[in-house]
């Protein structure tokens, strides 16, 4: 059954999409609007804005895949294609592993389709801690509706797949409580193969939504293009400056792209947009930019199931805990959620991080694996205040997060909570993530030896998904890279509109978060730069 | 052969340095730990002809890890395990290769500790070439390694461990090693129909 591909026929029809692996010479693109990224606040933006008859200019660095590639349903290539660093991003140190976005849709484009509302008790610790206005939960509520309803955002009504169903039936026979998860799809086949590019084009990630429907606006896209700097006076910006990408999709060509713009949205998502704020040399008097960057560590609990579990097939991610996320309120112990990962072979290896017959068995035995994690919420107290962005000599981002004692105590109960529910619904052993961890075969053998696990970098295996904050958003400049509206506190025409705005990390996967709060944050800019 | 625990155990100052020290640094490598010693490849020495990043000694060297980490390399035919050795190896090069600067810098200075003779037996416990070292050794080496109290080379044991065994069991032939079926049948059946 063939899959209308969208950009085949879109091009054909006179979309504009430019690849800059292409260029030959330098080219000057002009814009009312341009916008740095294609992720979640890139494509939120782009279709609002170029609604509103704005000349839009989008740039992206990784390349466009479409779903024409995504039909393979092969992890290496998606691995290669479509994430950041070919999936082998980390920390500075090389302790916490970062699978983040990288193609036209960034990380939308790639993720499990989970979609949750900002949970209220964040943003009252924004509105309370971080001097954020505008954005309380009654705020707010009309555009998670507007996103959710555009984007088919509903409780998944299938039945979970067994490694979800997992999480469900230990929180069941605990007590603990359990939620389906909301997804971003229309017509899923509940395949499985999120995380590698859609290839029913289900999901509604920014490539298949507000991207097309920007560029049947008259928007221009331009991939393949890594912007070095953004142009500016000190006071506005004028436009930027980037080099076009090789067919590699990461050597520069030396054939450079310059843009001037009216207007410039920065949209690259956590890591990557400080990191071009600080190679800019954008004001920043209080050196708040790439400081408070977080990132939900997520550790794991392994489990072998008497039951086949599959868990590679069926949508990744339907069933989520939050029995531990708010229990002291925003600012006691660390909170967590409760969520389990789909476990190809790839990312089971990594996950297992083990070799000879001890991998070789855990291997083996993946039919029958149930894998759980925890996302931890980080940044809501003064001992978890996140990691800091800065650039390397060459200009590429490096992410310094170092583990506090706090973090650690959340990686510990974690441990426990995630055996507990695996062993409630009936796992035969269980091992934590953690090289100095064993098979356990009941909870209270777990229980003992989780509590002696030595809580260190490397020792612990450590992940991310999702990566916020580090141009923190404050009404008061002091505290924050833009205002509570995105606008930067410096550059009267510079907007930020990403999860890198956040002050703190969500509490929850945080793409319907980025989504809302641009849909608003844009709509109120759009008045003021139309007509 | 019982191997000591690298040198630098015994140097307060040193400890000091790996307890502060991101991934493996360049002290480790060439400078502060081993002052007199050389053996650090040039920087701008080439990579292997193929490969955008590996070095023919990287090369050498991931050809012994991979069969120690995967030892269900060993069942295979000599033709069979030279091919998924081979395509193994374009996987780790291509994500080292995709890795931004901080990342490339750090494992290129692993590999060169790793490539050095000296080096290699003092603070690997590897006393011969790679191509000669057996899957005993080698996994004698990453076990002592992410056994070692010392966060730096516990990092190397960890990178090591996970580039290897991704790039391996990526590969479509080893999915029955992995129980894992391919791609969901039903909908790949229907989308390639």
């Amino acid at each position: 059954m063939a899959i209308n591909d969208l950009y085949k026929a879109g091009i054909a029809s006179g979309w504009k999409v430019l690849d800059a692996a292409t260029f030959t010479a330098p080219r000057l693109l002009e814009a009312d609007v341009a916008i740095i990224g294609t992720g979640a606040g890139g494509g939120i933006a782009a279709e609002i804005l170029s609604e509103a008859g704005l000349k839009v200019l989008l740039l992206e660095e990784g390349g466009l895949h479409t779903s024409d590639s995504f039909q393979d349903m092969d992890e290496a290539r998606a691995y290669r294609e479509l994430y950041q660093e070919a999936a082998a991003r980390a920390t500075s140190d090389g302790a916490i592993a970062i699978l983040q976005g990288r193609s036209v849709g960034g990380s939308t484009t790639v993720n499990w389709s989970s979609s949750f509302r900002t949970p209220p008790r964040t943003l009252a610790h924004w509105a309370s801690e971080h001097a954020v206005t505008g954005h309380g939960e009654a705020d707010m509520a009309p555009w998670f509706a507007r996103i959710e309803a555009r984007l088919g955002m509903a409780p998944w009504a299938m039945d979970p797949n067994p490694n979800n169903a997992v999480l469900r039936r230990g929180c069941d026979k605990l007590g603990w409580e359990s939620h389906v998860i909301p997804r971003n799809v229309r017509g899923c086949w509940n395949s499985g193969y999120c995380g590698f590019g859609c290839p029913v084009n289900a999901k509604q990630s920014m490539l298949v939504s507000t991207i097309p429907n920007a560029l049947a606006h008259g928007a221009t896209l331009v991939h393949r293009v890594r912007v070095r700097r953004l142009d500016h006076d000190g006071k506005t910006v004028r436009g930027l400056t980037g080099d076009a990408l090789g067919v590699d999709g990461y050597t520069a060509t030396g054939v450079t792209i310059t843009v001037r713009a009216r207007h410039v949205v920065v949209a690259g998502g956590a890591i990557n947009t400080p990191a071009l704020l600080l190679r800019s040399a954008v004001p920043d008097p209080h050196e708040r930019i790439g400081r408070r960057t977080f990132i939900h560590p997520v550790n794991l609990s392994i489990a072998e199931m008497p039951e086949l579990i599959e868990p590679y097939y069926g949508a990744p991610q339907s069933i989520a805990s939050d029995e531990f996320q708010w229990r002291h309120g925003a600012t006691g112990p660390m909170g967590y959620k409760l969520e389990v990962p789909p476990m190809f072979p790839g990312i089971s290896a990594g996950v297992f991080n083990a070799f000879g017959d001890e991998l070789k068995r855990e291997m083996a035995a993946l039919p029958h694996t149930n894998a759980m994690l925890a996302l931890l919420r980080d940044g809501f107290v003064p001992e978890s205040d996140g990691g800091r962005v800065r650039v390397a000599k060459d200009g590429s981002p490096v992410l310094d997060y170092d583990m506090t004692d706090y973090v650690w105590d959340g990686v510990r109960r974690a441990y426990l909570s995630m055996a507990e529910a695996q062993f409630a619904a009936g796992a035969r052993r269980v091992r934590p993530a953690h090289l100095d961890a064993t098979y356990y075969t009941s909870w209270p053998q777990a229980r003992e030896a989780i509590a002696g696990l030595p809580l260190k970098p490397f020792r612990a295996l450590l992940f991310t998904a999702h990566l916020m904050g580090g141009c923190a958003m404050s009404d008061d400049p002091a505290r924050g890279v833009v205002d509570s509206q995105g606008r930067h506190h410096h550059l009267s025409n510079l907007f930020v509109f990403d999860g890198s705005v956040f002050p703190t990390s969500i509490g929850a996967n945080p793409q319907l978060s980025v989504f809302a709060l641009t849909a608003q944050n844009v709509s109120a800019l759009k008045p003021r730069i139309t007509g | 052969m019982p191997i000591p625990e690298p040198r630098a155990a015994v140097d307060p100052s040193r400890r000091h340095f790996l307890k502060i020290g991101a991934g493996f640094s360049a002290a480790i490598a060439c400078t502060a730990l081993f002052p007199a010693l050389t053996g650090c490849t040039p920087a701008d020495a080439p990579p292997q002809p193929g490969m955008a990043f590996l070095r023919p000694a990287d090369v050498r060297m991931f050809r012994a890890l991979l069969p120690a980490i995967a030892v269900d390399l060993a069942g295979l035919d000599a033709a069979a395990r030279e091919a998924r050795l081979a395509a193994a190896l374009k996987n780790i090069d291509g994500t080292i290769a995709a890795m931004d600067q901080n990342g490339r810098t750090e494992l290129r200075k692993l590999l060169d500790l790793l490539d050095s003779t000296p080096l290699r037996w003092a603070v690997a416990g590897v006393r011969t070439p790679w191509d000669q070292a057996t899957p005993d050794q080698v996994r004698a080496f990453l076990a002592r390694w992410r056994g070692s109290r010392f966060a730096t080379l516990n990092a190397g044991g960890v990178v090591l461990v996970k580039l290897a065994s991704v790039a391996y069991f990526v590969l479509p032939g080893t999915w029955a090693a992995s129980g894992y079926p391919g791609p969901n049948p039903a909908v790949y059946r229907a989308l390639h129909s």
